[in-house]
């Protein structure tokens, strides 16, 4: 059985907006690929403005207090630059730090700076600015309303600058994370005189001074923000295969929140970019001639953190069968399109270090009832399981993140029914899905997780309570192979001694049942003026128009 | 101007007062008992991973852990001395992002009107000369038609015709003149409904005095009877209907605003309400309801002054007609 409680009246409305916009779209016969261009000579060429149509631009300015994942991180993309480039299958080379290395603990690094790197305006992005970024990353400045970095290593301890191209970085323990955090969207680099000028004057986007190859033209709050090239800029990721300035004059952010605007703005040659389309729509946009890409984030796959300490889920034999009562396959046949990838793992398989285990998660039925029969759920005239006169449930609490979790609930609790679940699916809009369903709460067998982070090590402080770790399968302390992994992976000071350890973590984690994936997840969808080309999705997703340009 | 007079506009300027205090303890009441708090709904996206202590400390930063009351009374004590605050959300004064907004909202707002007015006047003008036989009765029907179409419908549809079709102006030049007429005219076809209701009804009642079938035996023309003799008195009842629909075009601008993809107080309260912006939203909502009973001010002010039937008596006025009185009247 399957119900849902608490549509929300705002999604309801924007549900009946796209609805709407989708008939008229179909009565006017909007137009199409007429200005889809033929194929050119594909040699980038200078010049050009281009319009990117997004839903929001976010909360707030202040560089530490952006949200992950947050809408910001598309412009600060373009303003800023980071100390290394993590690209989209999680590959770290240099950028502003031209070189680094580390101490064989994993607990001191030295980073060397690309010379000559200035800031917009024309002060030096040298060592001590280095240092006041890394400090402002990890401690924020809370009296001042500055939040810290919330996924920057904990155990950060300080740096100290060298010489003005030298930086050396201490921590407390073993982090050999670091480097690849450098490449992560929190991580951009500020003027240290933006950093040091009041909250008040950092959430003014025309007050922050960074060094990217591009810099605010004008922007006016939740309407638009205009970029512009800049023009001595030649200091780009060697990786992108372009370090001068970039090749497009301009970029306009416009805030445009119906999405089916925005698509259409597109297609009727108004617009150059929509982002976040809907997947359905993506085979029929591709076939009118439009660029479509949904580009994975490195992180952990779309998928549940199973509850043990929630009957019946303490059961082995009860996570097993849900492991192998779901078919990954239909989800993305049914509400995704091929463009969508199944897991193969609990880690997106771009993620370094990610090993597949496609064998763990096929689709078996007949195992899954297998098991259940043998943990002593039977099956009622009514086709629900019951084991001392309890039925089988399972809570879904779809998650507000990520604007497909519901359909996917709904078509895998159809398929869990067939089996003998009753799954009860709720769903809550951010706020009281914030407030009530937690990880590990006692009312929530299954989270679903969607997260992204740049290196697998952040795996191990999450899976149980050591360390203030969030412990998502409410084990605590009681795996010791859980643990024994855990302390491996958090301990090593190499990839080498690392990787054998993941590989054995994710493996176990799927036989346990304590992960059940889903798909590998796509939370951004661009849709492209099929002229512009050469842009660039680095490892979280965001699409990057520096070595971008608009086709002649 | 007379003593009585005097004393019924402070009344009902003391009035005006209360009601805007009571707007903003109101609304800070009621985003007070929503579960959590705009800082903490965004660090417990677990995606940012911060730890009890971190938030702690920043909620602590923005009062947001003291009692309610506490929190009342510091926000009230600073708008009663005109601070508004700074912005949860964005960490801007809030005072800059009303500035920022305020004269789009006006522009569309004013426009809406217009096309509201010309709309109605066109219409009631119509029932008034059209023969039947040409469809005055068709045209009598057309309010409740505007009325039942929501205005983001009305908005979409005029979007997909004349922007993507006709490409008389683009999504993303939302201010432009053109996209500015546009969505002025989504916001003014409901508004105008009611406008044009009560002016037929008041055009219907003049028709049908005395003077009227006075100045039809001596020739006088409908358009001219119109113009000349009843628009005037049928009008009355109209001013009492603008200053009650200045809510409506200022809840409309929300939609309106979403729809055109323009920046206004209408996306402003959209975004603040989503985030839980109390400091925005109590602002915001105090500037309407000080809109609003400016208007119905200027109204209540104004009437005595154009209709001569109405006194002011020890401060008080005879109750101006009222929408269904000019209905019933019809």
């Amino acid at each position: 059985m399957t119900t849902t409680r608490r549509a929300r009246p705002v999604r309801r409305a924007r549900h009946l907006f796209a609805a709407l916009a989708a008939m008229v779209v179909l009565l006017t016969g909007c137009s199409s690929a007429g200005n889809a261009s033929e194929s050119g000579s594909g040699r980038p060429t200078d010049g050009g403005d281009i319009t990117f149509l997004i839903d929001s631009l976010g909360t707030t300015w202040i560089p530490n207090n952006s949200a992950i994942s947050s809408f910001e991180g598309n412009i600060w993309g373009h303003v800023t630059d980071k100390l290394v480039y993590v690209d989209a299958n999680g590959q770290v080379s240099p950028w502003v730090a031209e070189s680094w290395e580390q101490n064989q603990n994993a607990t001191e690094f030295t980073l060397h700076l690309k010379q000559g790197v200035t800031f917009s305006d024309g002060s030096a992005l040298d060592a001590a600015a280095v240092v006041t970024n890394l400090d402002i990353w990890s401690k924020g400045r809370p009296q001042d309303g500055i939040n810290p970095i919330g996924l920057f290593p904990k155990t950060y301890d300080h740096a100290e600058a060298v010489d003005a191209s030298t930086v050396k970085v201490y921590f407390t323990a073993p982090t050999l994370g670091f480097i690849p955090t450098l490449g992560y969207h929190g991580s951009i680099l500020i003027s240290p005189k933006t950093l040091a000028s009041p909250a008040s004057d950092q959430a003014d986007l025309s007050k922050t001074v960074a060094s990217g190859p591009f810099t605010v033209q004008s922007w006016k709050e939740g309407d638009h923000v205009t970029l512009v090239r800049r023009k001595d800029y030649n200091w780009g990721p060697a990786a992108l295969g372009q370090t001068g300035p970039a090749h497009l004059d301009s970029i306009t952010f416009k805030q445009v929140p119906e999405q089916s605007l925005r698509v259409s703005s597109v297609q009727s040659g108004q617009a150059d970019v929509a982002y976040n389309a809907s997947p359905q729509e993506l085979e029929s946009l591709k076939s009118e001639g439009f660029t479509v890409a949904v580009p994975r984030y490195l992180g952990f796959v779309n998928g549940w953190a199973i509850n043990t300490k929630v009957a019946p889920y303490d059961d082995l034999r009860v996570r097993q069968a849900l492991q192998a009562g779901i078919n990954r396959q239909q989800i993305i046949d049914t509400v995704y399109t091929p463009d969508w990838k199944p897991a193969t793992s609990f880690i997106q398989s771009n993620v370094p270090g990610a090993t597949d285990h496609s064998n763990l998660l096929g689709y078996d039925p007949v195992k899954a009832n297998q098991l259940l029969d043998e943990a002593g759920w039977v099956k009622g005239a009514d086709g629900i399981r019951a084991k001392d006169g309890k039925p089988l449930t399972l809570t879904l609490y779809s998650n507000p993140y990520l604007a497909t979790s519901k359909s996917i609930d709904e078509l895998l609790a159809q398929q869990l029914t067939t089996i003998g679940w009753k799954v009860d699916i709720q769903a809550y809009d951010v706020v009281t899905y914030g407030q009530r369903v937690k990880v590990g709460g006692a009312a929530v067998p299954a989270y679903e997780i969607t997260r992204s982070f740049i290196d697998a090590g952040t795996v191990a402080g999450i899976l149980t309570d050591a360390n203030k770790g969030e412990d998502w399968f409410g084990l605590g302390e009681s795996d010791p192979t859980l643990n024994a992994l855990r302390d491996g992976i958090a301990k090593a000071s190499s990839l080498d001694q690392r990787n054998p350890l993941l590989d054995q973590l994710q493996s176990y984690v799927l036989e346990q049942g304590y992960f059940i994936p889903r798909t590998q997840i796509v939370q951004r969808i661009y849709v492209q003026n099929p002229k512009l080309k050469g842009e660039t999705y680095n490892g979280v997703a965001y699409a990057n128009y520096y070595t971008a340009y608009l086709e002649k | 101007m007379s003593r009585g007079y005097l004393s019924f506009a402070l009344r009902r300027l003391a009035q005006a007062v209360v009601v805007i205090l009571v707007a903003y303890v109101f609304t800070f009441v009621v985003i007070s008992i929503l579960p959590g708090d705009p800082v903490t709904n965004v660090l417990r996206n677990p995606q940012n991973g911060f730890s009890e202590d971190d938030i702690a400390r920043i909620v602590g930063y923005y009062g947001l852990d003291q009692p309610i009351h506490v929190q009342l009374w510091r926000s009230l004590s600073k708008f009663l001395v005109s601070d508004l605050g700074v912005s949860l959300r964005s960490n801007r004064p809030v005072a800059d992002l009303i500035g920022e907004v305020l004269g789009s909202t006006l522009l569309l707002a004013t426009a809406g009107l217009a096309v509201a007015l010309l709309l109605a006047v066109a219409i009631a003008y119509g029932s008034q000369v059209l023969p039947k036989r040409y469809g005055q009765d068709l045209l009598r029907t057309l309010p409740s038609f505007f009325l039942s179409v929501p205005n983001f419908v009305i908005g979409l549809v005029l979007i997909h015709v004349f922007a993507f079709q006709l490409r008389l102006f683009r999504v993303i030049d939302a201010e432009s003149p053109w996209a500015t007429l546009f969505a002025a005219i989504a916001l003014g076809v409901p508004v105008s409904a009611q406008i044009a209701e009560v002016l037929i009804a008041g055009l219907d009642h003049e028709s049908r005095q005395e003077y009227a079938e006075v100045a039809r035996s001596r020739g006088l023309g409908q358009a001219r009877l119109f113009a000349r003799h009843l628009l005037k008195p049928a009008s009355l009842p109209v001013v009492t209907v603008i200053a009650l629909t200045v809510g409506e075009l200022l809840g409309g601008s929300l939609i309106t605003e979403t729809i055109f993809g323009r920046t206004g107080v209408g996306s402003l309260i959209q975004r603040s309400v989503t985030t839980q912006d109390t400091p925005v939203l109590q602002a915001v909502v105090s500037l309407a309801a000080l809109v609003f009973v400016t208007v119905n001010l200027v109204a209540d002010l104004v009437y005595p002054l154009l209709d001569p039937r109405v006194r002011v008596v020890d401060g008080r006025t005879a109750p101006r007609p009222t929408v269904q009185e000019a209905g019933a009247a019809g």
